[in-house]
C-alpha cells in the first residue's frame, strides 16, 4: 500500500452558467520517501487535485464527483473535519502555489514560523521561536528579518517563508504547489536540497508540482503529466525523460529554451487548452496535436499501460505528423 | 537605432524599523530602443524594486533617469501620469496584480479610461484589438480574472500593459507562473510586439533559459547591487564573476543524464539592510579576500562591453 492512493478522483467546479470539468477521473500513488512530479499545463487541474488532498475545495463552487484519497488506507474524502484538521499541519502539509494565501499579514514572519513549530512541533514558546530563526536561515533568509512582516517581504522571500512553515512540522506527505517558482536557482537548489533532507531524514513523501522539467529531473521518481483534468501520462521518471510516448510530452519537451543552441523563436505546442467547461468528446488534445486523426476526435482514447509502470493515453503511441 | 532609457546611478533605499534597507544601489546602465535588457538575480535582490523605480511607480532615493533623452528623475506628477503613456508594466503576479472585481474588458480598457483620449466606442474597439493581438479569445471579455488560468491571466496584463500603445515594457517575470508551453507562446508573443512595435523591455526573471533566449543584454543583480553586464550570449560564455558562475552552474537542466558539477553556493545572504562598505556577495564567496571585507568592489569594465564589480575578477579568470 501507497502512503497516499488517489482513485478515480472526479472534481468539478459548479458555476452558474456551466461545470468546469477540472479533474477527471486521476489516479496516482505517491510511496513513502519518493517524489511523484505532478506536470501540466496552467488550468489542467494540478492545484485542484492537491486541494483535493488537503481537504481545501472551497465549496461552492467545488465538488466531488467521485473517487477516493486514501492516506494511510484512509479515505480523506470521508474524514470529519476535526480529523482531517488534526492530518493537515501534522502529517500533511501543503506549500501554496500563492504565498499570500498561508500568511497571516498582521503577524511578523518570525511569530508565524514558531506558531507551527509550537502548535505542531511541540515546542514550547520559547523553543518555537529559537527554531524559527534557525529556520529562516535555512531558507536563506536572515535571521534578524524575522520580526518584518510579509508585505515587507519580496514574492520569493514569502515563499520561502511559507516553505519554512510546511517544513517546520515534518510531515509524512509534504505537497508543493510550484515551490520554487519565484526564487533564483541558488536559493531554489538550496530549498530543494532542504526537502531532499527531508525525504531522506523522515521518509516523507513528496508530490510536486511544477512545470520546470529541469526540477522534475533532479528530484523527482515517478512523473504525471496532466492535460485538462486527464492523466495523459505516467511513469518512472526514466520512462518518462527517457522515452517520452504523448505528444503533449513530448511538446513540452520542445518547448524548453535550450542552454546550449540558439533559436530565434520557440516551438511551444500550438493553441491552448481546451475551455475545461466545454470538452473536446475524443481526445482532449485532438485540437492541438500534430499527430491527430478522425478517430482522435470521435472517442477518447484508452488509458493503457505500454510498458510495466507506463501509462499512456493516445490512440497514435509512436505515429507520425499528419502533415 | 538611439539609446531610449539611461539609467545612473539609481538607489532606492526603504526605511524599515531596523534601518534604512539598501533594495537597488548605484544600478547604472543603458538600453537601445528595441532592445532587451534582462535582470536577473536572487530572489530580494531588488528587481522589482528597480524596474518600479525606473517607471518612478515608486520615487528614487538616488540618481538619475533619463527616457528618451529627458531627465525624469523629477518630474511633476502631472508628467508622471503622461508618462504612463509610453512607459508600462506587465506584473510578477497575476493572481494579485488584477482587480477580482473588474471583468477583462475592464480591465484591459481601465489604462485607457485614465488619459480620457478615447470616447465609449473607440475603447472597445481598442480592447478587442488588445485580446485579439495577445490571442485571448473574444469570449472572455465578460469573465473575471478568477475564472481564468494563470496563461490567460498573463495575457490580460500583456492586453493591459500594450493598451497605450507604449514604447517601453518592464516585464516583471510574465512567465514565471506558467508552463513552459504557454510560456514559450507568451515569448514569441513579446519578441513579435517587439518586432511590429519597436518596443524596448526590461525583461525581470529568474529563469536563466528564458533571460538567455530573450536578453540582448544581461544584467546580474545580488543584495541591491550590480555584479556582471554584458551581451547575453557573452555572460553565459564567460561568467566572470563568482556570483554569476555559481547562478549558471545551479541551473537544472531537464535532462536525467546530465552529469553537472555545481558550484554549490554555501553560506548566508547579506542583509540589505544598513549595508557595510563591504562586497555584498562576501559571505557567500568562494573567492573572497581581506578587501572584499573593507570595501565594496566598483563597478567596471573589465572586457570590452563586459563589466563586473568584483575585487578579484582579474586573478579568478586569469585576465
Ligand atoms: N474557484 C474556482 N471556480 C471556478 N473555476 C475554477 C476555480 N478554481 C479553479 N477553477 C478552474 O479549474 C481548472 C483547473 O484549475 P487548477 O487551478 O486546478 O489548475 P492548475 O493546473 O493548478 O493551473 P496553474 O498551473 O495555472 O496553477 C481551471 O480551468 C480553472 O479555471
Ligand atoms: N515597500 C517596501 N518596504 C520595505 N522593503 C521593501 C519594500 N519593497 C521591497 N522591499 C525590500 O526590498 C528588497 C528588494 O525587493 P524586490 O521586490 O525588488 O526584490 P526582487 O528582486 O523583485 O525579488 P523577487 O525575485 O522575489 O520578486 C527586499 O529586501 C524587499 O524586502
Ligand atoms: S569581490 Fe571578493 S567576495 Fe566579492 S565576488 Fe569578488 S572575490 Fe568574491
Ligand atoms: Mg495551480
Ligand atoms: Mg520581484
Amino acid at each position: 500500500m501507497s502512503l497516499l492512493e488517489i482513485k478515480n478522483l472526479t472534481v468539478e467546479y459548479v458555476l452558474r452558467k456551466s461545470v468546469v470539468h477540472a479533474v477527471n477521473n486521476i489516479s496516482l500513488n505517491v510511496d513513502a520517501g519518493k517524489t511523484l512530479g505532478l506536470v501540466g499545463e496552467t488550468g489542467a487541474g494540478k492545484t485542484t487535485t492537491a486541494l483535493s488532498i488537503m481537504g481545501l475545495l472551497p465549496h461552492p463552487p467545488a465538488k466531488v464527483q467521485s473517487g477516493e484519497i486514501l492516506f494511510e488506507g484512509q479515505d480523506l474524502l470521508k474524514m470529519k473535519e476535526h480529523d482531517l484538521e488534526n492530518i493537515r499541519g501534522n502529517k500533511i502539509s501543503m506549500i501554496f502555489q500563492d504565498p499570500m494565501t498561508a500568511l497571516n499579514p498582521v503577524l511578523t514572519v518570525g511569530e508565524q514560523i514558531a506558531e507551527t513549530f509550537h502548535l505542531h512541533g511541540n515546542y514550547s514558546r520559547a523553543e518555537a521561536e529559537k527554531e524559527s530563526l534557525k529556520m529562516l536561515e535555512m531558507v536563506g533568509i536572515r535571521p534578524e528579518r524575522s520580526t518584518e512582516y510579509p508585505h515587507q517581504f519580496s514574492g520569493g522571500m514569502k515563499q520561502r517563508v511559507v516553505i519554512a512553515m510546511a517544513l517546520a512540522c515534518k510531515p509524512q506527505l509534504l505537497i508543493a504547489d510550484e515551490p520554487t517558482t519565484a526564487l533564483d536557482v541558488t536559493i531554489q537548489a538550496q530549498v530543494l536540497e532542504l526537502m531532499n533532507d527531508l525525504k531522506v531524514t523522515f521518509n516523507t513523501a513528496m508530490l510536486l508540482i511544477t512545470h520546470d522539467l529541469g526540477i522534475v529531473a533532479e528530484t523527482c521518481d515517478d512523473v504525471a503529466i496532466i492535460y485538462a483534468g486527464q492523466l495523459v501520462e505516467y511513469g518512472s521518471i526514466e520512462q518518462i525523460f527517457d522515452n517520452p510516448l504523448h505528444p503533449y510530452t513530448i511538446g513540452l519537451f520542445g518547448s524548453i529554451p535550450s542552454l546550449d543552441e540558439d533559436v530565434e523563436r520557440l516551438k511551444p505546442i500550438p493553441g491552448l487548452m481546451p475551455d475545461p467547461a466545454n470538452l473536446p468528446v475524443g481526445c482532449k488534445f485532438c485540437t492541438r496535436c500534430s499527430r491527430a486523426v478522425k478517430q482522435c476526435e470521435e472517442a477518447e482514447p484508452e488509458y493503457l499501460e505500454v510498458e510495466p509502470g507506463h501509462f499512456v493515453r493516445c490512440n497514435r503511441i509512436g505515429g507520425t505528423d499528419n502533415g | 537605432m538611439g539609446e531610449i532609457l539611461r539609467v545612473e546611478k539609481l538607489s532606492k533605499f526603504f526605511d524599515t524599523p531596523s534601518g534604512s534597507l539598501h533594495a537597488v544601489e548605484n544600478v547604472s546602465f543603458s538600453i537601445e530602443q528595441g532592445k532587451t535588457l534582462g535582470v536577473v538575480g536572487e530572489s530580494g535582490c531588488g528587481k522589482s524594486t528597480l524596474g518600479r523605480t525606473v517607471l518612478k511607480l515608486i520615487e528614487p532615493t538616488g540618481g538619475k533617469i533619463f527616457f528618451q533623452g529627458k531627465d525624469i528623475t523629477n518630474i511633476s506628477k502631472k508628467e508622471n501620469r503622461a508618462l504612463r503613456k509610453d512607459m508600462q508594466i506587465i506584473f510578477q503576479d497575476p493572481f494579485s496584480s488584477l482587480n477580482p472585481r473588474l471583468n477583462v474588458a475592464d480591465l484591459i480598457a481601465d489604462p485607457l479610461k485614465t488619459f480620457k483620449e478615447h470616447n465609449k466606442k473607440e475603447i472597445e474597439e481598442i480592447v478587442f484589438e488588445m485580446m485579439d493581438l495577445v490571442g485571448l479569445s473574444r469570449r472572455y471579455a465578460y469573465s473575471y480574472p478568477h475564472e481564468l488560468d494563470g496563461g490567460r491571466r498573463q495575457r490580460i496584463g500583456i492586453a493591459r500593459a500594450l493598451a497605450l500603445d507604449p514604447k517601453f515594457i518592464v516585464c516583471d517575470e510574465p512567465v514565471s507562473s506558467l508552463d513552459v508551453s504557454i510560456q514559450a507562446q507568451i515569448l514569441n508573443l513579446l519578441q513579435d510586439l517587439q518586432e511590429q512595435k519597436r518596443l524596448t523591455y526590461i525583461f525581470v526573471t529568474h529563469d536563466l533559459s528564458v533571460v538567455k533566449h530573450i536578453s540582448d543584454d544581461i544584467l546580474v543583480m545580488y543584495v541591491g547591487a550590480m555584479v556582471e553586464k554584458c551581451p547575453s550570449k557573452e555572460l553565459f560564455a564567460h561568467p566572470l564573476h563568482p556570483y554569476t558562475k555559481g547562478l549558471l552552474s545551479a541551473i537544472p537542466i531537464p535532462n536525467i543524464h546530465h552529469e553537472k558539477v555545481k558550484v554549490k553556493l554555501q553560506g548566508e545572504l547579506s542583509s540589505p539592510i544598513e549595508p557595510p562598505d563591504e562586497c555584498r556577495f562576501v559571505k557567500r564567496c568562494p573567492y573572497a579576500t581581506d578587501i572584499c571585507r573593507c570595501k565594496m568592489p566598483d563597478y567596471e569594465e573589465v572586457l570590452p562591453n563586459h563589466f563586473v564589480s568584483c575585487h578579484n575578477c582579474k586573478n579568478i579568470n586569469n585576465l
